[in-house]
């Protein structure tokens, strides 16, 4: 037993590696490590988060949906992003945006947005669902030292300001959804 | 009267010829004794050759002597010409007399439709024109202009019923004895020359007759040999009048026969390659029992080029059976029947086709639709590889040589090389020496997949095997791995290790210490993954198992044993006051009573707290009791042990007795899917229905969520995301119904989103 453990052992693994590194065989990985996330995050049923494919022919956009978390001061607001997944997803992050505008310290008003586990504390045991959960917490707390829309770094400290221009620039989705 | 110089010439001119002539005529005879000799003999040779009508005057005799004479003078005189002239314009005068004869007969047949009324007609015509023949002694020129007046004043009188009348005649001959007079006569008239496609139809139709009559539905034994003797037999002995009239010897015969023979025989082949092409998809159903009319198509297709045709009619019943399938699949929401039905199909064309064709051209041009089907069927591998591990192997041949499966490079030093078939297309790669299973295998880009799903297959087959005979899995391996190749097959090889290593380790870990319990010890890694459950074993199996893992660490010293004690069976003997049984159950069973052993009352949610299950399994288990009638529910959730049983009075005072002794327990891996039935309790289709469609709404709640509202459709292709969804739209329809009857979702103008 022990012989055929060990001699067997490595060509096991080894294909995996070169699997990796092939790009044929890749996508098809992509693809189904996309699907398998798809499954748990339909399956987990996290509150206030959500994403799914944009079309059923293309796994690698998706749209997705945050709401504020309760307590802080986007609770009740609900924001449309989308995900764009590399090919050689997850081993570069996917990309994501903000679709609706979105008033916001890290945000810009092109909706691009400054989470470190989108750039450079990027790993691939990242999911979409931890990626969604990061972007629902940066919604109450904002990384102030690295903003991309000043006004908002600003204006952060006075919540009833802050409410008043979020507010200004806030569409509620669902109208515009085609 | 003057008379001008022209007139004079002219008169001189018309005198010199009208001497020349008189000359000629008179034979330099003194006199006018020559020019008489000539009148005679011209009135001789027009009575001699006039047409009389044959019912009221009989011939002249016809005088040797003053023939000869009469025409010698006429030729010397040159004047034969203006003799057939005569004859010809006498001819056309008299022909109109067979008029009467003729409709007279036609007549006659539109009454009656008698063919030998048309026979007779021909042979009275025939009289006439015997009467009327110019002797041949006249030479072919007179014979060439009589025939052609006489046949064409017949044919012109003909009425327009006469070719299907004389059809009807020829028919009338077959089989009969032949009749050379008649077909004489029909060549004579001409009719033969005319009616040739007449004749040959009649040969034709006979054709298509016998093979309606003989070969529709008639699979079983070779046709086209019967039909080809058929031919030989009647069919050419009656050709030999029409067409081999003038041969001397059978020599000469079977040359005058071979064109037209030929071409027969050709429409004898395209009439049964139509026929069978038609019947294509009863024969493929027919399989392996119509293998003579599969072989009879494969001749005619090599005589006649109709393998476009016969592709064409397969891939548009394949397209048929497909689209029905797909149509059946929704209705019965039964994935699994259909796929072994079309891969049941898909060998049996191959199979059929390959007897057709070898190469497998045809086979590649019909077979994409199936193949692409297949392909999307998530069932095809398990049910080819089922079939390719025996079980329901009606796919694969036990006769056929089992062959590895390399893509194959054409090998030019082979002596029995053949070229590709002429219609072979681009992308056509040859793949003769393969066989279903390659075929079939080759539905997919890689083998990979079948390795795997093998993997599994045979993982639940080890499993089940409870008497240690592994025989019959090892030779599937060894089959398989000729087909797949060692390696592919190296992790097979290990689970069969395992399974002769376990019985090994089992006997030296008993011989140590004796142990109710035979393990199965298997290498994780190698296998594919099992069910694991939570269980814990309680009393008396906890102990045998921790025994039993302390003996085998004491054995193989790096390794451990992890139990997957929800896949093994137990015997088990329970005692109780009144009475001893013997069942045979799982491990989940076999743990509750056990726990009935210590305590005669529990509650559904402590047993499940105690084993570590979920309630729903643990009241499953529970139910196999009270069918066994070793425990009632008294209250709901509440069990109590029956010592007695229920029928007999008084609940006795004694405690159970443990379940003991004779206790085999095996750890013994089921298949997965079975492992899922026991674990839970048996759902109810609609149950499981339910639970799937719970699954499908968390997708439906992802997309309306996320992309807004969606038309019906577009959610049936979105939920292709979900693994496993195969319902119809209609489905889908009345779910989303039930959905916005719960307030979940509202429709507008067809569109569907979350209510809010």
């Amino acid at each position: 037993m022990e012989q055929i453990t060990t001699s067997l052992a490595p060509p096991r693994s080894s294909p995996k590696v070169a699997s990796s590194t092939n790009g044929g065989e890749g996508a098809g990985s992509v693809t189904k490590r996309l699907s398998n996330e798809l499954m748990n995050l339909m399956m987990s049923a996290s509150p206030g988060i959500s994403a799914f494919p944009k079309s059923d022919a293309n796994l690698f956009e998706w749209a997705g949906t945050i709401e504020g978390a309760s307590g802080t001061i986007y609770a009740g607001l609900t924001f449309r992003i989308s995900i764009s997944f590399p090919p050689n997803y997850p081993y570069v992050s996917p990309i994501i945006k903000f679709e609706s505008p979105c008033y916001h310290p890290n945000v810009d008003l092109a909706g691009n947005i400054c989470l470190d586990i989108l750039q450079d504390k990027w790993s691939a045991v990242y999911s979409v669902q931890t990626i969604l959960l990061s972007l629902q917490s940066l919604l109450g707390e904002p990384n102030n030292a690295s903003p991309l829309n000043n006004d908002a770094a600003n204006l952060w400290d006075s919540p009833e300001e802050f409410k008043v221009q979020l507010m200004k620039y806030y569409r509620p989705i669902g109208n515009d959804s085609a | 009267m003057a008379t001008p110089l022209g007139e004079r010439a002219f008169a001189e001119h018309v005198k010199s010829k009208l001497d020349a002539t008189f000359q000629k005529i008179n034979d330099g005879a003194p006199g006018v004794s020559g020019l008489a000799k000539f009148t005679k003999a011209w009135m001789y040779g027009r009575e001699f050759l006039f047409p009389r009508d044959i019912r009221t005057q009989e011939r002249k005799e016809f005088d040797q002597e003053a023939f000869k004479e009469t025409f010698e003078i006429l030729g010397k005189s040159k004047q034969l010409w203006r003799v057939i002239e005569t004859f010809t314009q006498d001819l056309r005068r008299q022909l109109p007399l067979i008029d009467e004869e003729v409709l007279e007969f036609m007549r006659q047949y539109q009454e009656t439709e008698d063919v030998t009324i048309i026979r007779r007609m021909i042979m009275r015509v025939a009289e006439w024109w015997k009467a009327w023949a110019p002797v041949p002694e006249l030479g072919s020129p007179i014979m060439t202009a009589f025939n052609m007046e006489f046949q064409t004043h017949f044919f012109s009188i003909l009425p327009p019923t006469f070719p299907s009348a004389f059809k009807a005649l020829c028919a009338s001959t077959l089989g009969q004895p032949a009749d050379p007079e008649m077909w004489q006569t029909f060549e004579t008239l001409g009719l033969l020359d005319r009616y040739e496609n007449l004749v040959a139809s009649v040969c034709y139709e006979q054709i298509e007759a016998r093979v309606q009559e003989t070969c529709v539905g008639e699979w079983s034994q070779p046709m086209l040999s019967q039909l080809r003797s058929w031919m030989a037999d009647d069919i050419v002995q009656w050709m030999i009048m029409p067409y081999a009239r003038a041969a001397r010897n059978p020599e000469e015969t079977r040359s005058m026969l071979h064109g037209v023979g030929s071409r027969f025989d050709f429409h004898v082949c395209k009439t049964l390659c139509d026929l069978r092409t038609t019947e294509i998809f009863d024969i493929i159903v027919d399989f392996p029992d119509s293998m003579p009319a599969l072989i009879d198509l494969k001749e005619c297709l090599q005589r006649v080029d109709q393998r476009s045709e016969l592709v064409s009619t397969l891939r548009s019943l394949y397209d048929h059976l497909l689209i029905e399938l797909l149509a059946n699949r929704k209705r019965l929401l039964h994935p699994g029947a259909d796929t072994k039905d079309i891969l049941h199909q898909y060998v049996s064309m191959i199979r059929c086709l390959r007897v057709i064709d070898p190469p497998g051209v045809l086979l590649h041009k019909v077979a994409d639709p199936v193949r692409r089907y297949l392909r999307e069927r998530p069932d095809t591998i398990r049910s080819i590889v089922s079939s390719l591990v025996g079980e329901g192997g009606d796919l694969v041949d036990e006769n056929e040589p089992i062959q590895p499966l390399h893509v194959q490079v054409e090998d030019y030093s082979d002596p029995n090389w053949e070229p590709e078939a002429i219609d072979a297309g681009p992308e056509f790669r040859t793949n003769k020496p393969s066989d279903v299973i390659s075929t079939l295998v080759s539905i997919y880009d890689s083998k990979d997949l079948f390795v795997k799903e093998l993997q599994v297959l045979l993982a639940q087959r080890l499993l089940a095997i409870t008497d240690g005979n592994f025989d019959k899995e090892r030779r599937n391996i060894e089959i398989l791995k000729i087909r797949f190749g060692e390696a592919a097959l190296q992790v097979c090889e290990v689970m069969l290790r395992d399974m002769t290593d376990s019985r090994r380790i089992d006997q030296h870990v008993q011989s140590q210490k004796p142990c109710l319990m035979h393990p199965t010890i298997i290498s994780k890694h190698f296998w594919p993954p099992l069910q694991t459950g939570k269980l814990q074993m309680p009393g008396q199996y906890k102990e045998i198992l921790e025994t039993y893992s302390k003996e085998f660490t004491a054995f193989k010293q790096d390794k451990k044993l992890r139990y997957l004690p929800q896949l093994g069976t137990l015997d088990l003997t329970i005692e109780l006051t009144d009475r001893t049984l013997d069942v045979h159950v799982p491990p989940l069973e076999a743990a509750v009573i056990e726990l009935f052993s210590t305590k005669d009352e529990w509650i559904l949610d402590d047993l499940s707290k105690e084993l570590n299950v979920d309630s729903s399994a643990v009241r499953q288990a529970l139910d196999t009791w009270v069918d066994y009638g070793v425990v009632s529910e008294d209250k709901l959730h509440h069990f109590v042990l029956l010592e007695t049983s229920e029928s007999g009075s008084a609940a006795g005072p004694s405690r159970p007795a443990a379940p003991r002794t004779d206790k085999s327990l095996k750890e013994f891996v089921g298949k997965p899917a079975v492992v899922e039935n026991e674990a839970a309790p048996v759902m109810s289709a609609q149950q499981q229905e339910a639970e799937q469609m719970r699954v499908y709404w968390k997708f439906i709640e992802g997309m309306l969520t996320n992309l807004g509202t969606l038309p019906l459709d577009r959610i049936q292709t979105m939920l292709r995301f979900a693994p496993g969804y195969s319902r119809s739209i209609e489905q889908l329809g009345v779910f989303m119904e039930a959905a916005r009857r719960e307030g979940l979702v509202v429709n507008t103008n067809g569109l569907w989103k979350l209510s809010k």
